[in-house]
């Protein structure tokens, strides 16, 4: 029984050393895991109304060299309350975080969002141009 | 250590095996001989003046031991003139319909009790009672007891509650159309035409219209009077109409009460006291059938919810609304 008690505290215990000072995985200020990939775009983008359904008939224009969106919202959309939701290149991240519903009503002042790479070293910020169907 | 252990564990499992294989001698249970019952609450949701809460009451005696003569239900609060007790007792056929049978009188309604007397001779039943809150219960808790006799002068009794009656308020199936009643009035929970709106032009919250527009989606809407005129196309307002309002477009969110739709989803009290509208439109657009609208008036006394029960291609609709009273 002693035998096996040491062999059990021989085998745990550089074991257990070696766990302890292992490199923990780099995250982020926000807990996200902060890898290496360099791609920094906006992939889709859509904008919800009240209802939660989108408030564009057609998909959104993004042009990742200019760093814009746009899109065109149906006649009588409520832009004061829009939840705006973002598709993004893997691991990436946006600044700001969109956290609550967001007031459009200004159509001649756009709405700018940061998209963050996974290595968190390449920063790209989108401006978000809105015009209603007329 | 290790005969410790064996010695040990064996003594354990000897117990386990002892304990697992005694006999336990099964008693048939023994049924009761004495009059019973038991009721449960049937209809689900937000309990509401002027809206039914069914209640099922079952009774039963040993048929030796006589026949029930009466039941009756005790209220708290006395219902509405509707309340009553089924005369009649139910069972469910081969086929899942409910099949009713006379036993009795049908119930009488005095102060808060609702009786039947039973006329045939009945040693088992259930009856139904339905509850219809009255004005005077509206936000306040009703109980309810239960009460059976039988011919050999037992009486059994069963308690149930208290249950909240909402403050909130219904109105099924508003009419509206584009060239008819389309001046919705939340604080009378109608609809008025071009001429009955102008004698209620103070109480007109919304306009219901429709319209067909190249190039853009405008469809079945809700205005305010007091919208940016492009929302009201062709509306010429009565004297008077000039009203906010505060409006939420929904979808999907289909109130049980107000669609008629099983769908579990029930809005109460609660719901419109934690609603937050914000800066809000006082537009809604392209609205369909099982849309909703949230909406506050302008002076903030009423918050609503308007379900859209059916939203037609000739240009009319039907609604159901909701309506709590916030000061």
């Amino acid at each position: 029984m002693k035998k096996y008690i040491s062999a059990v505290f021989i085998i745990m215990l550089p074991a257990m050393i070696w766990m302890g000072c292992s490199k923990d995985k780099p995250v982020d200020e926000d807990g996200l895991l902060i890898t290496t990939r360099k791609e920094c775009a906006v992939t889709s983008f859509e904008m919800l109304g009240t209802d939660h359904l989108v408030v564009h008939g057609k998909t959104a224009v993004i042009d990742t060299t200019a760093q814009t969106i746009n899109v065109t919202v149906r006649f009588g959309t409520d832009l004061k309350k829009i939840w705006p939701k973002f598709g993004l290149s893997q691991d990436c991240k946006l600044d700001p975080k969109i956290t609550t519903w967001v007031d459009f009503s200004d159509l001649g002042t756009q709405k700018t969002w940061t998209v963050i790479s996974g290595d968190r070293q390449v920063r790209k910020t989108y401006k978000v141009f809105v015009t209603v169907e007329q | 250590m290790t005969g410790k252990f064996f010695r040990y564990t064996t003594v354990l499992a000897a117990a386990v095996m002892f304990a697992s294989c005694s006999d336990k001698d099964y008693q048939v249970p023994q049924p009761k001989t004495e009059l019973q019952n038991d009721a449960i609450k049937r209809s689900i949701g937000p309990n509401m003046a002027g809206l039914r809460m069914e209640f099922a009451y079952a009774m039963a005696i040993p048929a030796g031991k006589g026949k029930i003569v009466s039941a009756q239900v005790e209220a708290s609060i006395a219902g509405a003139p509707a309340t009553f007790l089924e005369h009649r007792s139910f069972y469910t056929n081969g086929s899942g319909a409910d099949i009713g049978v006379v036993v009795g009188d049908p119930s009488e309604n005095k102060g808060n009790t609702t009786s039947v007397t039973f006329t045939k001779d009945t040693m088992a039943a259930t009856l139904r009672y339905y509850y219809v809150p009255a004005d005077e219960a509206r936000g306040k808790e009703v109980s309810f007891k239960f009460t059976a006799r039988a011919s050999n002068g037992e009486t059994v009794s069963y308690d149930l509650g208290p249950y909240k009656i909402a403050n909130m308020e219904m109105k099924l199936d508003i009419a509206l159309a584009d060239n008819g009643a389309k001046y919705i009035s939340i604080a009378d929970m109608a609809a008025y035409n071009q001429a009955d709106a102008a004698l209620h032009a103070d109480k007109i919250d919304l306009v219901y219209l429709h319209r067909s527009i190249p190039n853009i989606t405008f469809g079945h809407a809700l205005v305010a009077p007091a919208a940016d005129p492009q929302y009201l196309p062709g509306i010429t307002l009565p004297a008077g109409v000039n009203r906010d309002a505060k409006l939420m477009k929904t979808w999907n969110l289909r109130d049980q009460q107000l669609a008629r739709l099983s769908q579990g989803v029930f809005i109460d009290d609660v719901d419109f006291q934690k609603l937050t509208f914000g800066d809000v439109a006082d537009y809604t657009l392209n609205l369909a059938k099982e849309y909703g609208v949230w909406v506050e008036t302008a002076d903030g006394k009423y918050r609503a919810y308007i379900f859209i029960n059916a939203a037609n291609s000739n240009k009319t609709a039907v609604i159901s609304i909701k309506r709590y009273t916030m000061k």
